[in-house]
């Protein structure tokens, strides 16, 4: 029997408040619970963008505010009841967030909370200079409760139980979601966006996807926050509103559901525990958040998580990659690729092709394309000029997720793996793409770790793995994507001799099961005995391009890479 | 008004605004975060002016020291407490912790001042000047002439003297920095120190014509921001140059409609910007070595 840890509290904790709320609030302290469970419903929203896909929205707010006006005006001015002002004011916050997030959402993540911030401002602006719609900064009264299908939801008690409903439901949702392949694809990520795009996760739709269902979320709990006030003022639409979401979430633990629920219970609560500060308990708000990020980034969640360790959960049993058809001759066609940066032609005009179960070395001196080269292929950057044929498919400038599920998967030269993330979930996420399940990819992650040799490595987290295992482990994830077409990039820097050797024997493998290698490498000792063919690049263009044993003799490559014969 | 008149009161307040931006990419360049409490500093800067002004009976100028030296002193408590234990976290950390120190600074000034606009006393006098048929206000050109010293000042340090040097190299590459022997952690602690008198000294410059109240900064950081976007992401001369230009556009757009206009308008660009060109309009210089 493992140990059920931090849920077991969690539960009691539950059932506390459950006691609570019915035998001993007060109708003000049923007020203050509902406004916490609004609060929470909100933050649980705030989990899924900023915990999970590691956006730091900061429209959060204004989608908050959206969902209240819309509730507000419909309600108010227009009488509407709730079975139609609450799904449009869902609707309304996930249309604006589908309306600027499609521009916004590849942005940097600076860029990115400047972008929400403006959105939030415009909002702002908007409504207390419509006074005609929105009532300008006197906002609107005589918002109705909640009343639909015959049944009246006064204030207090059935109140707080409708907005604790809905953070049941919507909390199980997310956390449901969270733990699911789309959670795990989000948090990979927040962790690796670049990384995340070469395992064919399309990272632009997936952070939209998480944007709009934060507004979702936000909506429900702006229009809720309007039924127990009755009122709407552009106060739903201040900064306050984001900064307690914010320090909910960082407080209560980033991108866990229950951590958006202790937060929004503790924060809210937190002012009517100290009256005596009246307004200024905004401040604590700043203190309180200062001293999360600070001292406990995991939050309130995170130190039930120390305290009260989960017994891990045991290994998933291997299960063998799913054949795939095997691919021969030419796989990958690259013809006048070109690339410049400002005046420097990092590729100019490279063309070549790689066969399947053919390993092919690239070597050049620093600084003459090799890595660009790779960048071209992979999608990370895209080429002025040229074709990438992939089985006769057109590559060239497609995004890299779309090469990737075209077949093409890459390491990069400092291995780039999540670092709080375990072995096994590092190498599992190239499946997410593929696998039905997170089971699925972590049993298939499980095959990959064992032929490489590092099950036992399985639950050990990527940071702070030796160099030498960093690497494997980012061959075997790369090898989980079954490509088509193999880039590694500087594999061996770094290594033993013993273990370039076993490298040597991994890559030899990998190319007998029909996978086109290109290997990127310097150490001649390592490349040639392994290569079956060696392109040879200078200043970006292609200088040789035969058998490895003729490398040493083409003066062309001598005099590139030993400067020119005085 | 003339459009002449426009533009010296857009260079005025363009002036006032290329301090916030100066000392906010400072601070960008030394530490790779965004400091975002940096506009709730240029409040707190106007809002020590206006609680200093009692204290000291002499014109706003006087203050300008005082200001300056009693923001430094508050920027590096900022970094020590908000910056330095975040060093080697995720950039999104500081960004939460500086919008701690933003919520802390905002709510005690609501505090301790309230929430209405305060002035603080003119740098000079309150008078016009007459130059050429164009009535210009004393404060307008103190103000031009009292952020152009500071910036030159500050150009001047960075251009020319070891210290400036030092700041500069641990700007551009902090591990080479600290392998040369420069005091990096100290270098950092000075440029917060330096980027939030400047805030200050800013908020000192616009608490009178503009008054100052407790939420001010939420405006100023975005403007900051968008003029070192304009600019180009980390270029200094850009940062001024996009102050000025925000500044000119707030004015002439005000003058015509309003300034809740202007502002919309302003953010609105901005999205368009950085849509349009995700790197800044010049670039941004990060490329990860894959």
């Amino acid at each position: 029997m493992r140990s059920r840890g931090p849920a077991s509290v969690l539960t009691l904790g539950a059932a506390l408040l459950l006691a609570y709320a019915l035998l001993h609030a007060s109708p003000y302290g049923l007020r203050v619970l509902t406004v916490a469970g609004v609060y929470a419903l909100a933050a649980i929203g705030f989990q899924v963008v900023f915990g999970l896909a590691g956006a730091l929205s900061l429209a959060h707010g204004a989608f908050f505010g959206v969902g209240a006006y819309a509730t507000g005006i419909l309600g108010s001015q227009l009488g509407w009841s709730f079975p139609a002002t609450f799904p449009l004011s869902l609707a309304l916050p996930v249309l604006l967030a589908l309306l600027v997030g499609l521009p916004v959402l590849r942005l940097e993540s600076h860029y990115f909370a400047l972008a929400t911030l403006g959105i939030a401002q415009v909002v702002l602006l908007l409504v207390v200079n419509t006074p005609e719609h929105t009532g300008g900064a006197n906002g609107l009264a005589g918002v109705p409760g909640v009343h639909a299908f015959g049944l009246d939801v006064p204030r207090g008690l059935p109140m707080a139980a409708l907005v604790w409903g809905m953070v049941a439901l919507g909390g199980g949702a997310a956390w449901a979601l969270a733990r699911g392949r789309w959670g795990r694809a989000l948090t990979l990520l927040r962790d690796d966006p670049l990384a995340a795009a070469t395992l064919g996760l399309d990272v632009g739709r997936l952070r939209l996807q998480a944007f709009a269902l934060s507004a979702l979320y936000a909506g429900a709990a702006g229009a809720l926050a309007v039924h127990t006030q009755r009122v709407v003022s552009p106060e739903v639409l201040e900064f306050p509103v984001m900064v307690a979401v914010l320090t909910i979430a960082v407080v209560g633990g980033r991108g866990r559901v229950a951590g958006a629920v202790l937060g929004a219970l503790l924060l809210i609560h937190l002012p009517e525990w100290f009256r005596f500060l009246e307004r200024s308990y905004l401040i604590l708000y700043g203190v309180g958040l200062l001293a999360a990020i600070v001292l406990a980034p995991h939050g309130l969640t995170g130190l039930l998580e120390r305290l009260l360790p989960k017994a891990p959960r045991p290994l998933p049993v291997p299960v063998s990659l799913p054949a795939r058809p095997a691919a021969a001759g030419p796989v990958l066609r690259v013809e006048g690729l070109r690339k410049a940066f400002g005046g420097v032609h990092a590729v100019d005009g490279v063309s070549f092709t790689l066969e399947a179960g053919r390993v092919t070395g690239l070597i050049g001196p620093n600084g003459s394309g090799k890595t660009t080269l790779i960048n071209l292929v992979s999608g990370l950057e895209r080429p002025d000029a040229g074709r990438v044929e992939l089985l006769g498919l057109d590559l060239a400038g497609a995004r890299p997720d779309r090469i990737a599920r075209a077949g093409v998967a890459r390491t990069f030269q400092a291995a780039s793996l999540p670092e709080a993330a375990s072995v096994l979930e590092a190498v599992a996420a190239a499946r997410l793409e593929r696998d039905p399940s997170v089971a699925a990819a972590e049993a298939h992650a499980m095959a990959v770790l064992e032929r490489l040799g590092t099950a036992d490595l399985a639950r050990r987290p990527c940071g702070g793995l030796p160099a030498a295992l960093r690497r494997r482990v980012e061959l075997g994830r790369a090898l989980a994507r079954q490509p088509a077409v193999l880039l590694l990039d500087e594999p061996a820097a770094g290594l033993t001799d013993a273990e370039k050797t076993e490298l040597a024997a991994q890559v030899r493998a990998v190319a007998a099961d029909g996978v086109a290698v290109l290997l990127v490498e310097h150490d001649m000792n390592f490349l040639l005995p392994l290569a079956d063919r060696v392109l040879g690049l200078d200043q970006g263009r292609m200088l040789y391009d035969g058998a490895p044993a003729g490398v040493a003799r083409d003066p062309a490559m001598v005099t590139a890479y030993l400067g020119a014969p005085a | 008004m003339t459009t002449l008149q426009l533009l010296v009161n857009g260079v005025a307040l363009g002036a006032a605004y290329a301090l916030v931006a100066l000392g906010f990419v400072l601070v960008l360049n030394a530490t790779a975060a965004v400091n975002f409490a940096h506009g709730d500093l240029v409040m707190a800067g106007g809002m020590l002016a206006v609680a200093l002004a009692p204290l000291v009976p002499a014109p706003g100028i006087a203050l300008l020291p005082l200001v300056l030296a009693l923001m430094a002193g508050l920027g590096l408590l900022v970094s020590l407490l908000a910056y330095l234990p975040l060093r080697g976290r995720p950039p999104v950390s500081v960004f939460i912790s500086t919008i701690a120190v933003g919520i802390i600074l905002q709510n005690g000034a609501n505090v301790l001042f309230g929430g209405e606009p305060r002035a603080a006393p003119p740098l000079f006098g309150g008078g016009t000047v007459s130059v050429g048929g164009l009535v210009v206000s004393q404060q307008s050109l103190a103000i031009v002439a009292v952020a152009a010293l500071l910036i030159g000042a500050q150009q001047w340090v960075f251009a020319r003297t070891q210290f400036g040097r030092r700041l500069r190299a641990t700007a551009q590459d902090p591990e080479m920095a600290r392998a040369c022997g420069i005091p990096v952690t100290s270098m950092i602690l000075a440029t917060f120190a330096l980027g939030t008198a400047f805030a200050g000294a800013a908020g000192l410059l616009l608490a009178n014509q503009f008054f100052v109240t407790p939420t001010s900064g939420g405006d100023l950081i975005l403007k900051a921001y968008i003029a070192v976007t304009i600019g180009g992401w980390g270029s200094v001369p850009g940062a001024v140059v996009g102050a000025l230009l925000i500044a000119l556009f707030e004015v002439g757009v005000s003058s015509v409609l309003s300034y809740p206009v202007a502002l919309g308008a302003l953010y609105a660009t901005l999205l368009v910007i950085l849509v349009a060109r995700p790197q800044g309009l010049f670039g941004e210089a990060a490329r990860r070595r894959a």
